[in-house]
């Protein structure tokens, strides 16, 4: 038990001074817009909740809702299996595991809005390696709904896999070779393995993952809006694009509105996810 | 056998974009002053190199990155200290209070920032870009930066205490060696996610201080040489593969996290 001493907020006051700056106070403010009619900043009008009331009975915003959900429940049931599976892999290539991470590791490198215009090319139907191929099967990622989404997952598991795959990777490392040696003798299968040894060890990075994986794939939107920008008829409309749309049209007072909506959104989920880790946890 | 098959599809899966993107750099895509389309050379980086707005978005990247990292571990280091060697009256609710601003979607924060921007005169400057990118590089630091000193045996504070070391002699001489691949694995997560953001990155630089990802942005024209973009990508591309080099045998070991 480390010692209880309340002056070690001294240590923590430049980390909280920086915050505050840059995360409590616009946080601060753009609730504060959310309840305000902004022409410029001059002409400001009280309009209490009506920007929440016109977004909440919309349903449009409903509709985005369902669409980001979704969206987030796939990436994470697509990258987060994969990417276990991938560090599983490699844990069991020895020496060459490394140059499997920072293979893996190489997408997060790319700046984000190149990411579709790297893929964009790659399917492009004259000049992609990947084009004619995809062209003679039908793919259309313009004009067909499903195919537009297969993209985007594509190129959001291309982008991201390496995070999960690293995470993964450090927790199934640092289990000590008894456990499996044990496992072994009592001839545990390897699904078993998994379920009972590894499994365990990884669940803190894993939760570190979910969070990451949830909070950014449900307010994607680079690559959502250089894909298709919302479309085929707004098959791929994401709750942040929307916000984009309003922010671009100079609606600042209901775009605060929305902000606050999305921000309380990632704020519950993430509650829930920390009480429900802290139950299984104690 | 099944697993040379897994990790040869991954490979190609993770390079054939980026393989792309080398043969696009690589290749004439807009014809013009004696280069017939479509032949290969080094054409589309001296391009690069030899414009102007470029080189400067180059430097202005550098210089962002290299405050936002150097202030974020300068900050989170005291920081991580406190909470992993004492307890006092809401630590734990400190490490919530970061998670929540690691959770909040750039998006949500991107409008007040940029008037309270304008208002302190950080906008357009590599110093606005750097600070901003603090709100969910710290976190990450601190959490890092935690684990990493928690897995340091607390004799080495008492020696090098009873040895007459104060505070700062303490934190320069024995803390930061003992820890340095902590801190090294810290500087590349604060890294990775400084340099390819854009969502601040654009909201922060109207006119001027462009970082690379704003000026790539800005090579997208009526005729977009794509060649020449390709090859500003794949030099944008150098830094991060040179972090991955060093953190490579750390990378995996610097997330044991507690929330």
């Amino acid at each position: 038990m480390p010692p209880y001493d309340n002056r070690a907020w001294w240590l923590l006051l430049p980390a909280l001074l920086l915050l505050g700056v840059v995360g409590a106070l616009p946080l601060l403010a753009v609730i504060n817009y959310g309840f305000h009619d902004i022409f410029t900043l001059s002409d400001v009008h009280w309009v209490g909740v009506e920007w929440f009331a016109d977004i909440l009975g919309s349903d449009r915003f409903w509709a985005s809702l369902g669409r980001s959900l979704l969206f987030s429940a796939l990436v994470l049931t697509i990258q987060v299996p994969l990417g276990i599976a991938v560090a599983l892999v490699l844990l069991g290539c020895g020496r060459w595991a490394v140059w499997g991470l920072m293979m893996v590791a190489l997408p997060l490198v790319v700046p984000w809005n190149m990411i579709p215009m790297l893929w964009l090319g790659l399917i492009n139907p004259d000049t992609g390696l990947l084009g004619p191929g995809l062209a003679a099967i039908g793919f259309d990622y313009k004009f067909t709904g499903w195919h537009t989404w297969a993209l985007i997952l594509t190129v959001d598991t291309w982008h991201w896999l390496g995070l999960v795959v690293v995470l993964a990777y450090a927790g199934l490392s640092s289990i000590p070779p008894a456990y499996r040696q044990a496992a072994a003798i009592d001839g545990a299968s390897r699904l078993a393995v998994f379920r009972h040894i590894e499994l365990p060890r990884i669940a803190g990075a894993l939760a570190i993952v979910f969070l990451l994986r949830f909070v950014d794939s449900f307010m994607i939107y680079t690559e959502a809006f250089a894909i298709n920008a919302g479309g085929p008829s707004d098959a791929t409309r994401f709750l942040s694009i929307e916000l984009g749309e309003e922010i671009k049209g100079f609606s600042y007072g209901q775009a605060a509105a929305r902000a606050v909506l999305y921000f309380l959104i990632v704020l519950c989920v993430v509650w829930a996810f920390v009480l429900a880790t802290r139950r299984r946890g104690a | 056998m099944m697993r040379v098959l897994a990790l040869l599809a991954l490979a190609a899966f993770i390079l054939l974009p980026l393989a792309q993107a080398i043969l696009l750099s690589f290749t004439a895509t807009l014809g013009g002053e004696g280069v017939t389309r479509g032949s290969f050379g080094l054409m589309n980086y001296a391009a690069v190199l030899a414009s102007p707005e470029l080189r400067a978005a180059m430097l202005n990247s550098a210089i962002y990155v290299l405050l936002n990292v150097s202030l974020c571990i300068a900050v989170a280091l005291p920081a991580a200290y406190a909470l992993a060697r004492y307890s006092f009256m809401g630590d734990r609710h400190f490490l919530l209070a970061i998670l929540v601003f690691r959770v909040t979607p750039p998006v949500v924060l991107s409008l007040p920032i940029f008037i309270l921007f304008a208002e302190l005169g950080l906008v357009n400057s590599p110093v606005g870009i750097a600070l901003v990118h603090c709100l969910f590089n710290l976190p990450v630091a601190i959490w890092i930066l935690e684990s990493f000193i928690r897995a340091v045996p607390r004799e080495l504070d008492e020696t090098a205490f009873i040895d007459g070391h104060s505070g700062p002699a303490f934190f320069f001489c024995h803390l930061i060696p003992a820890i340095a691949p902590g801190i090294g694995v810290a500087a590349f997560f604060c890294f990775i996610f400084s340099w390819v953001e854009v969502v601040f990155a654009r909201i922060l630089t109207v006119t001027g201080g462009k970082p690379i990802t704003m000026a790539i942005q800005a090579m997208f024209t009526f005729q977009t040489n794509i060649g020449m973009v390709m090859a500003m990508t794949c030099l944008s591309l150098l830094p991060g593969v040179a972090m991955i080099w060093f953190v490579r045998n750390h990378i995996a070991r610097g997330f044991t996290l507690r929330a």
